[in-house]
């Protein structure tokens, strides 16, 4: 077993997550994707997307310009495992896209020969899905109870379905009937 | 007078075949060579059982020769919506996902019914997918077109239906009507259709969409043959839950009764506001041929909408969950995605809808003991041109395919049979009304249908596409 916490590792690894943060706050496109490793085993799930390969990463950023504001750090936990391994876990308040949620960020990083430290998987989410329909999540637990796998470009497609209805269902679910009033199947015996 | 067995009607047809004026051979190759000769404006057919016709025809002339009775359809042809079992033919119900499933043992009870009486069936006709549709757009076998106007829908989802009756490809063809799948057509093509009520003719043999509002029902040109398909198509089975024990109830020996105690209303309030100008025209147009001036208003029409929208959901995508999970990509985009929410709505909003759909029932009831028939239109809109995607209704702008069934799904919903009746004298383009009656009451809708086309306020002619 290597030695857990190694205080130079751990500080270590404090000035690259420093220096990340940095750069995101910045929105330095070419300084984010120096942090990661290149390399298709690389992973990264945003709060929305889910990036295989450094060529996904790079390609998602460059298309998708978040502007981050306000972003303020509320707990930061760095794990070291021996001189080459470490685990980052930080929660952060912020406001993307002028919304303001709760952010939880996970890294693993690891020392390479050539390279030097790289982060070589990733994984931000929001613990309020502010962003989200509140249909969104309904949608996911209910196909997964049915073991039905809803395909990501299928998702937008069925939330927005699901809205439809339920503002259909409203106007009925609050019109009052009588209590004895039995529904109306089809079945005869 | 010289026969032409495109233009006649099926009981000319079968006068005809019955009297040795013509036979069944040639009336069929008549109706082949014509959807031969269309089919690449029209669309209509998917499948063309050109064998099949030829040796039911050539039945039915044998028959004739020894002297037998081949029955009240004896050589009149028509064809059915693709959700009909044909026996060797794959029921694809307007999908990519059912090409490959095998090809029907047997018929569908309602085309066994038909056979028994001597008609010919020519084919199975194109249709919305899997029935959930109003415009006929389908992505795998390609639009219907409108033979009144080739740039216009002929309706949905039943369109090849409404196309091929329109057009002279057949005397009468069989469709389905969930939430107004006969009555749109009928409209959009201006023919006759006849959604009966809920449970009245049997389903057997029919790709499902919505066990709980699935109604089959005839297309034709002239309200005899409406009221004789329908006939013949009678009796229980037991191929459908549903399907009634009640006994039979010929409309055709009481066809000419005309209006003796029948009270008749117009629907106003929901029904008679919004939408084209023309679709109110041709209510008030039918109103004033029978001297009605009584406006009656549905209690809450809206919630009722709003439930068949539920229900239709909620089975649909129970109906198709298996196929979801496993060829989600191989749906229409559109339909997968309403198919998919249906299958997640709560259960909650399901039976809600099921509850209301009694209690709506019985309001209806009550109505119908102070009227018999109520007018409605059967579509906002006479036929919207492909790559429409809104109208106007009650001065905004609403999307076309969502609000196409505004006046039909309150109807079905609770199972009322109704006529649409097609009108020709208030635009460019026909459109339908609905003559809309209480449960069981087919014999009188077709009796007032029967008044509304002697008095030549409405009728089905033949539209001749042009190249």
């Amino acid at each position: 077993m290597p030695p857990v916490n190694d205080p130079v590792t751990l500080a270590e690894i404090a000035t690259l997550h420093d220096a990340y943060e940095k750069a995101l706050a910045a929105n330095d496109i070419a300084a984010l994707g120096r942090f990661f490793w290149d390399s298709p085993d690389v992973t990264r799930y945003g709060v929305a997307e889910h990036l295989y390969g450094a060529e996904a990463i790079r390609s998602y950023r460059q298309s998708n310009e978040v502007v981050v504001t306000g972003r303020k750090r509320l707990r930061r936990h760095i794990t070291a495992f021996g001189a080459d391994c470490a685990v980052v876990m930080s929660e952060f308040s912020q406001s993307v896209r002028g919304k303001a949620g709760h952010c939880r960020q996970s890294q693993t990083w690891i020392r390479f020969p050539d390279a030097g430290w790289r982060i070589v998987a990733a994984h931000v989410s929001l613990a309020q899905a502010t962003n989200e329909s509140t249909w969104s999540a309904y949608a996911d637990q209910t196909a997964a109870a049915l073991a039905l796998a809803l395909a990501p470009d299928h998702r937008p497609g069925v939330i927005q379905n699901l809205e439809r209805a339920a503002s259909i269902a409203a106007p009925l679910l609050a019109h009052a009937l009588p209590p004895a009033t039995e529904p109306a199947p089809v079945f005869s015996a | 007078m010289s026969f032409d067995a495109v233009t006649a009607t099926a009981h000319e047809i079968a006068a005809a075949v019955r009297g040795r004026r013509t036979t069944a051979r040639e009336v069929t190759q008549a109706h082949l060579a014509r959807i031969a000769k269309t089919h690449a404006q029209l669309n209509a057919f998917t499948t063309v059982t050109a064998t099949r016709a030829l040796a039911e025809a050539d039945a039915v002339d044998a028959s004739v020769a020894d002297g037998q009775d081949p029955g009240p359809l004896a050589g009149v042809p028509y064809a059915v919506k693709n959700l009909f079992d044909l026996a060797g033919v794959v029921t694809t119900a307007g999908s990519k996902i059912n090409r490959d499933d095998p090809p029907a043992s047997r018929d569908a009870t309602a085309v066994a019914r038909l056979q028994t009486e001597g008609a010919v069936c020519l084919g199975a006709l194109n249709m919305g997918e899997y029935a959930y549709d109003f415009t006929n757009e389908n992505c795998h076998d390609g639009n219907v077109r409108n033979p009144r106007d080739l740039a216009r829908s002929a309706g949905g989802s039943s369109g090849g239906s409404g196309a091929a009756v329109a057009a002279g490809l057949v005397a009468f063809a069989l469709g389905t009507d969930t939430n107004g799948s006969i009555r749109v057509p009928s409209s959009f093509c201006g023919i006759w259709g006849l959604k009966p009520t809920y449970g009245r003719l049997s389903r057997g043999g029919s790709f499902p969409f919505v066990d709980s509002l699935d109604h089959i029902g005839p297309f034709a040109r002239s309200v005899g043959d409406l009221a004789v398909t329908y006939d013949v198509m009678q009796g229980p089975d037991s191929l459908d839950a549903a399907c009634t024990s009640r006994p039979t109830a010929a409309a055709t020996p009481h066809l000419d009764d005309g209006l003796a105690g029948l009270r008749v209303a117009v629907l106003g309030g929901y029904f008679g506001q919004g939408g084209e100008h023309c679709v109110h025209a041709a209510v008030d147009t039918i109103a004033s041929a029978l001297g009605v001036t009584q406006r009656l208003e549905l209690p809450v029409p809206e919630l009722a909408r709003a439930a068949a929208y539920l229900i239709t959901a909620t089975e649909g995508g129970r109906l198709h969950l298996d196929r979801l999970r496993t060829r989600a990509a191989d749906f229409d985009p559109p339909i997968r995605d309403r198919l998919l929410a249906g299958a997640l709505t709560p259960a909650a909003w399901y039976l809600q809808a099921q509850k209301f759909r009694r209690w709506w029932q019985e309001q209806m009831r009550e109505l119908f003991r102070h009227v018999d028939v109520l007018l409605a239109p059967a579509t906002p809109l006479a036929a919207p041109l492909f790559g429409q995607d809104t109208f106007t209704f009650a001065g905004r702008d609403v999307p076309l395919r969502a609000s196409i069934g505004l006046f039909t799904q309150p109807i079905s919903f609770i199972g009322l049979p109704v006529v649409a009746a097609p009108v020709h004298s208030v635009g460019p383009l026909p459109v339908a009304v609905q003559l809309i009656g209480a449960p069981w009451s087919e014999t009188s809708l077709l009796r007032v249908a029967r008044v509304l086309e002697q008095a030549g306020v409405c009728a089905a002619p033949i539209a001749c596409p042009s190249p």
